[in-house]
């Protein structure tokens, strides 16, 4: 799970923030800026399109400050604000669907990745899947959030969060089959 | 095979940091704000016009020294204000799960009274044979 | 005539309205305010969404309790419970009781439990919400001579995790789909003390 910012410090970066702290708030964003860079930028498949809608996330966090009551809260309000304001840039036209022909190369792999090969062609069939669908498997499994809490987030039922999950995974495991990313053995 | 797939999600799902310097040019856009009371009253307490007379080494080094212990205090005392905040939260919270913890209990007991009663009303049938046999 | 027309639409529209904005599943429990101070002890517990996930928030995973608890937890949007306990027989107002089990025979609402036990003169009745296949609430109430619990659960109840409440804290389980008893894990632990 991605720990949370849980340091007296960070709490008082908050405090500090919501006073009119202009370094806190940049503090602030740089502990989270990670989260909601990628949240953009695995909805939207373009980092352009992701720095634009982090700066956009943020800047609304900035002017409702006063509305964030605790640390757990600003994580959860950013991922929410965040993972909307894909789906509705997914949604309207001005937006294309992400493909995996994005010019910029993908951060390097970690040592621990035994097939990056895999592991960028399967973050590119995400982009295939519909946008909320696209966004509850990105909450699930990029911020590792709970059921309850995507509902909450993406403001669906929870028996519709655990749908899109099931349904998701198997379109996947389809598409790596069709792919030849993997044979029908190797995921029964 | 979930499991599996799931594994290889979180692998392929790992975040990404934004291009350098991010936070400076957010910070760069954002909008001007009205100034907080503490930092218009420091401002309002520097001098208007510049002294006739070139200021002292100790005079140039007054003015900002002031400011720098202001601006300590404030901090020193937001991060009082922030601890005191973050200890009534954490003791709200720790009593919020007691509750909660207790209502769980009272209910699986409560289930746990329906289950014996049922138990009590229905008791195990008799043995089959005993009574094919009796004559 | 028009006015007694009048009334009764306006009787209506208070009652309803209310209503209207209940959850599906949800009673409205009061607080007893007169039993909490007959009762030697009282577990009142008012725990909306919000509450649910701020004290979720704060249970301890490593603890394997909690933890369950904090699964349980997250498709439910409330927990109500009223729970006291007395020093003597029966000094709990029947009328209070009765106020919430007329709510019980509301549409939705089917009892799965009715459970009298003459040897701890006790009376349980387990309920459930059911809207289209899925159970969105749960109410128990319980009476005893010196203790009465009325509980409510909301939220989309999965049955199995219901199951494992039952059979957390030392509780055997209840196979309330088949209203057949399961085979008994553990004995559960009788209180024998209770507050002077």
């Amino acid at each position: 799970m991605h720990a949370e910012p849980a340091s007296f410090d960070t709490r008082a970066l908050l405090t500090n923030a919501r006073a009119g702290d202009r370094v806190a708030f940049a503090s602030l964003v740089r502990l989270h800026q990670s989260s909601v860079y990628s949240i953009g930028y695995r909805m939207l498949g373009r980092r352009d399109a992701a720095e634009d809608l982090a700066q956009d996330v943020f800047l609304q966090l900035y002017r409702k400050l006063d509305s964030i009551e605790t640390l757990e809260h600003l994580g959860f309000w950013l991922r929410r604000v965040a993972a909307n304001l894909a789906i509705d840039r997914l949604r309207s036209s001005a937006w294309s669907t992400p493909s995996l022909h994005d010019d910029v190369p993908e951060p390097a792999a970690p040592e621990s990745d035994d097939d990056p090969l895999m592991t960028r062609a399967l973050a590119g069939l995400l982009g295939e899947l519909a946008p909320a669908a696209r966004a509850v498997m990105v909450l699930r499994y990029q911020e590792d959030r709970d059921v309850a809490e995507i509902a909450h987030a993406l403001e669906m039922p929870v028996n519709t969060v655990k749908s899109h999950i099931k349904r998701s995974l198997t379109a996947l495991r389809g598409k790596m089959i069709g792919a030849r990313l993997v044979t029908a053995e190797d995921m029964p | 095979m979930n499991e599996d797939i799931e594994n290889r999600l979180r692998a392929a799902l790992r975040r990404m940091d934004p291009p350098e310097g991010f936070a400076e040019r957010l910070l760069a856009a954002l909008p001007e704000q009205d100034l907080p009371a503490r930092v218009a009253a420091l401002r309002a307490a520097r001098p208007v016009a510049r002294p006739a007379v070139a200021p002292s080494r100790w005079q140039r080094l007054a003015a900002p020294a002031a400011l720098a212990a202001s601006l300590v205090m404030a901090v020193y005392l937001g991060q009082q204000i922030g601890a005191q905040r973050y200890a009534n939260e954490q003791r709200a919270g720790l009593e919020a799960s007691r509750e909660l913890m207790q209502a769980l209990r009272v209910t699986s007991k409560k289930l746990d009274v329906a289950y014996e009663a049922m138990r009590d009303h229905n008791p195990p049938p008799a043995n089959a044979d005993s009574e094919e046999t009796r004559t | 005539m028009n006015a007694g027309i009048f009334s009764c639409l306006a009787l209506l529209s208070l009652v309803a309205g209310p209503l209207s904005a209940q959850t599906a599943g949800q009673l409205k429990l009061p607080e007893f305010p007169t039993l909490a101070d007959k009762a030697a002890e009282s577990v009142v517990v008012t725990f909306d969404s919000k509450m649910l996930n701020f004290a979720g928030s704060f249970l301890n995973t490593k603890d394997p309790d909690e933890a369950k608890a904090k699964k349980l937890i997250a498709s439910l949007t409330g927990i109500y419970v009223r729970n006291y306990t007395f020093d003597a027989d029966y000094v709990y107002p029947k009328a209070d009781i009765d106020a919430v089990r007329r709510q019980l025979n509301a549409p939705g609402w089917s009892r799965i439990v009715e459970a009298r036990s003459k040897h701890e003169q006790s009376d349980v009745n387990v309920f459930m919400f059911v809207e289209g296949e899925k159970a969105r609430g749960l109410a128990i109430i319980a009476s005893e001579p010196r203790e009465f619990t009325i509980v409510n659960i909301v939220g989309n109840i999965d049955l199995e995790d219901l199951h494992d409440l039952e059979g957390r804290f030392g509780v055997p389980d209840l196979d309330i789909e088949t209203g057949k008893e399961a085979p008994k894990k553990e004995s559960p632990k009788k209180e024998t003390a209770k507050k002077p």
